[in-house]
């Protein structure tokens, strides 16, 4: 079975794999205890210490709190039930005029504003980018991921999450998925 | 009559059958165990890998014959072995996307009864480019043959060409003006067009009559022929050395393999849920010569996809919420989808075992009837589908890299394709000959980025992950224009902390003719056709389209003068402006206008990708190197990543780390001043859709996705509180 050292993972993460290594990463069979090693690098990552469940986007994870199950920011941010779209707990910029368009768009033709705009959603403690919509004035704000996140865990992880509320303790490897 | 059956069909019997086995058990053909691979798995994957060999090299040879540079310089063909149903077992690498169109051409053919009339014989060339039977465009040509075994049918070789010309109303083979089929060129609709290993001469004489570039056609079909006798003559040595029974069951433990790998896949690199994003499209003809008053000439295009990954490991994709099929050539059919998610999925996930049929057996898509993906008027044209459905599976692209960054997989994680542009062309060549041609450099779009790593430039589309844009000397042999400009177009990828690979535009100047026709197709316009993700902006894709007629580039050039390369970076003013003399010309959507001559100046970009995270976390040494190496401006990158970049004494870039630090704090403090919690802004938007206050085009897409799909209007409704009965309707 492939597997990697949870150095090789973090720096593969973080970008810093030298392109070769990375390479014959991408090409090799995969490693089928990835999923524990990848949230034991994120953990570390950050300053808080509930459990990440989930990675959800760069920034955003899903997190035990307790009982509950929350999505929360790299900074600690929370914006609630994780089954609940996080964006309508961000703060938004929209840009749908020449001027805030040409702040990312300097040398370019531009979308018309009437057409499209551009709407980012930050972080309202950190004021990281999270995510980036471009769409037409009036669309409803698109929910991008709800994981079936008890399944995950009970039928491909084969480790139902009641059992595991604590951290785990160091990159755990995951069932390999049946092959068939 | 085609349809009326007067004698037993074994294999019409036989695929419905299969069919009807893989209902009941869930498994290809029934096989619901791999007994040949359980007995000796060495001996199963070995000749599975030599049937790809043969495919690999059957293209290559082929390659040679072409006359076409789009499939001798860029590899627009793919060639393939099927089973006798017409499910595929081994694919070459190449424009993978046409592998399960042929399976529904050949497919068609069984079901319509060919057998009997016109009959399936050993050396029988059969040819199709008509979508809804199945391929993806016109230009699209796909020849099969059956290959017979001690007079038995055992499958079938097929090749398939991107054709560079296919006689449509206007030249090329994305031919945008058309807007129903009987405008789009030469179509060949499962037609028998040759015996005994020969293509028959009546149907050369039809295509050297009815294109206006028959050497690629007509050479492309002697490629395609060649080809899949080779794959043909491989297959019965193979079958001479494992046997005849053991070839009957292998094919089909191989798609079986394929379906289970698939899902097994699935499971290993994704999270079971629901994902869900959209991108859109922009259509702008109005005023534009030639184009037919037959629906609204501006359309605005939403392509909104949901997808489901199955606890099975299933994918399930629906496109519910998607505008109506209309009278353009952008209309796609279930084949050309299909295929989409095909080569897709070859790219993405299918980087080991074996790869045929099996994968797409593993998905489901669901294409609602009256939409551009499944249009219920078979007189609709598709000559350019590409333009949304390349888009549409850029979205498919980015929901599958939120399951990889969820289950840390984050090297696999894309943010996936763009359209990238056509130019076509025709008239009277350099040597003083009618001519046509597609300009197929567009196969280097800019990729988007990775969740590790930037995009890559110029070197990537969809619908060939093997993509090259070709020579600049071998594409100025073919028409009658010359090359003043390739470059790189600064921000063209869209950014982030990893930005989109960049695009590049070409320059030309137009040589030695009185009359080209310059045509250009799949430019969105008014909206970019793409996204980022995780805090990544699109690609700026709606470019507009700069001429020059009646230059002084010669006086200029005689003189020694600059002269210009590239649009340049002003928006306002570009470099043709600033140094050429003539009729400046700057034109948005597809570029349709009167023929230009020797002396005009041409330009045409082609599209970067979105790019992935958040701008301030980009890093500031590879920013001052893009900025070097014309990938980024020193405006764009302070404006954008507030990284600022000097030019040193040396010619070389530097960051200014203190004026870096203050750049990047000014816009966290713009994020936090000029932002206000999405419930506010909600708050203030929700008057403005309630009272219809956008533009008619965006109303006009609102109705149409609301009439089509009840769960669009559905959502869209309860997202905003509005009445139960409320619409765009006028």
């Amino acid at each position: 079975m492939t597997a990697y050292s949870q150095e090789v993972i973090r720096d593969l993460m973080e970008g810093k794999l030298p392109w070769p290594d990375t390479k014959r990463i991408m090409s090799a069979y995969k490693d089928d205890d990835r999923f524990f090693k990848a949230l034991a690098v994120l953990q570390a990552r950050v300053t808080w210490k509930e459990r990440i469940l989930l990675p959800v986007g760069e920034h955003l994870f899903i997190v035990q709190k307790g009982e509950k199950r929350v999505t929360r920011c790299t900074c600690g941010h929370e914006f609630g039930d994780y089954r609940r779209n996080w964006k309508l707990a961000a703060n938004i910029l929209v840009r749908d005029d020449e001027a805030s368009l040409r702040e990312i768009y300097p040398n370019s033709d531009l979308c018309d504003p009437n057409w499209m705009e551009i709407r980012e959603f930050l972080c309202p403690s950190c004021f990281r980018l999270l995510e980036v919509e471009a769409c037409p004035p009036g669309y409803p704000i698109v929910h991008d991921f709800e994981p079936d996140l008890e399944g995950f865990y009970r039928d491909w992880l084969g480790k139902p999450l009641g059992a595991h509320s604590r951290a785990p303790a160091g990159g755990g490897g995951a069932a390999p998925p049946k092959r068939e | 009559m085609l349809n009326t059956m007067s004698r037993p069909l074994p294999l019409r019997h036989r695929m419905l059958e299969s069919e009807r086995l893989m209902r009941e058990t869930g498994c290809y053909d029934g096989i619901t165990e791999l007994e040949l691979r359980a007995r000796d798995p060495l001996k199963f994957e070995t000749l599975h890998t030599k049937l790809r060999s043969f495919c690999v090299s059957a293209r290559e040879m082929a390659r040679r014959i072409s006359a076409s540079p789009g499939v001798r310089e860029v590899g627009e063909m793919v060639v393939a072995i099927y089973t006798p149903e017409g499910d595929a077992v081994a694919l070459s690498n190449g424009i993978m996307v046409h592998v399960h169109t042929m399976s529904r051409f050949i497919k068609w053919m069984i079901r319509e009864g060919y057998e009997e009339n016109p009959g399936i014989r050993d050396g029988d060339i059969f040819a199709n480019n008509d979508a809804f039977i199945g391929t993806v465009q016109v230009p699209d040509v796909m020849d099969v043959m059956p290959i017979y075994y001690g007079g038995e049918l055992v499958g079938w070789a097929g090749a398939v060409c991107h054709e560079l010309e296919a006689g449509g109303i206007t030249p090329g083979g994305d031919v945008c003006l058309a807007q129903e089929r009987f405008t789009e060129g030469l179509f060949v609709c499962a037609e028998k067009v040759g015996e005994n290993d020969e293509l028959r001469r009546d149907y050369i004489i039809r295509c050297e009559r009815n294109l206006r570039m028959p050497i690629y056609w007509v050479l492309d079909e002697k490629a395609k022929v060649a080809s899949c006798i080779e794959m043909r003559e491989s297959v019965k040595s193979i079958i001479d050395e494992v046997g005849i029974d053991y070839w009957r069951q292998v094919m089909k433990e191989f798609i079986e393999e394929g379906r289970r790998a698939q899902l097994a896949r699935t499971r290993q690199l994704t999270v079971p849920g629901i994902y869900r994003g959209h991108t859109f499209y922009g259509h702008v003809t109005e005023g534009k010569p030639g184009f037919q008053p037959l629906g609204e000439p501006d359309w605005l295009y939403n392509m909104p996809l949901e997808m489901e990954i199955t606890s099975e490991g299933k994918i399930k994709v629906d496109f519910d919420g998607t505008q109506p099929w209309g009278y353009h050539s952008m209309n796609c059919t279930p084949a050309g989808m299909d295929g989409g998610m095909f080569v897709t999925l070859t790219q993405h996930m299918n980087f080991e075992g074996l790869v045929n049929d099996g994968a797409w057996m593993a998905t489901e898509l669901n294409l609602p009837e009256g939409t551009w993906t499944n249009p219920d008027n078979e007189f609709c044209a598709t000559a350019t589908s590409w333009a949304l459905l390349l888009p549409a599976y850029g979205v498919f692209q980015r929901l599958l890299s939120r399951g990889f960054i969820a289950r840390g997989f984050v090297e696999e994680a894309f943010v996936g394709q763009v359209n990238s542009p056509m130019i076509e062309m025709g008239g009277t060549s350099q040597y003083n000959r009618s001519f046509g041609m597609a300009h197929f450099e567009c196969a280097a779009a800019g990729s988007g980025a990775l969740a590790i790593k930037d995009g890559l430039d110029t070197a990537y589309v969809g619908w060939n992950p093997e993509s090259d844009m070709g020579n600049i000397e071998i594409w100025e042999q073919n028409m009658p224009m010359l090359y003043i400009g390739r470059s790189i177009v600064p921000n063209s990828g869209g950014a982030g902390k990893y930005r989109g690979g960049c695009a590049f535009v070409s320059t030309w100047l137009v040589h030695k003719t009185p009359h080209v026709r310059l045509v250009t197709s799949e430019h969105s316009s008014r909206v970019f056709d793409n996204a980022g993700m995780c805090g990544g902006y699109p690609a700026p894709t709606c470019q507009k389209h700069r001429a020059v007629r009646d230059t002084d580039i010669q006086e200029r050039a005689l003189r020694g003068e600059p002269l210009p390369h590239a649009p340049g970076i002003d928006p306002h003013r570009s470099d043709y402006e600033r140094l050429l003399g003539g009729r400046h010309v700057t034109e948005e959507g597809p570029y349709i206008t009167a023929p230009h001559k020797s002396g005009d100046v041409f330009s045409h970009a082609y599209n970067g990708g979105g790019g992935y995270g958040d701008v301030l976390e980009r890093d500031a040494v590879k920013t001052a190197w893009d900025v070097e190496n014309g990938f980024l401006t020193q405006e764009a990158a302070e404006r954008i990543f507030g990284i600022v970049v000097r030019e040193e004494d040396d010619g070389r870039f530097g960051v200014d780390k203190a004026a870096t630090t203050k750049a990047q704090e000014a816009i966290r403090s713009k994020r936090k001043s000029r932002s206000v919690p999405v419930s506010q802004w909600l708050a203030s938007q929700k008057t403005r859709v309630a009272e219809r206050h956008v533009v008619p085009e965006v109303a006009r897409m609102y109705d149409s996705a609301m009439r089509l799909s009840d769960r669009f209007a559905r959502d869209f409704r309860a997202f905003w509180s509005l009445a139960d009965d409320f619409t765009f309707s006028a």
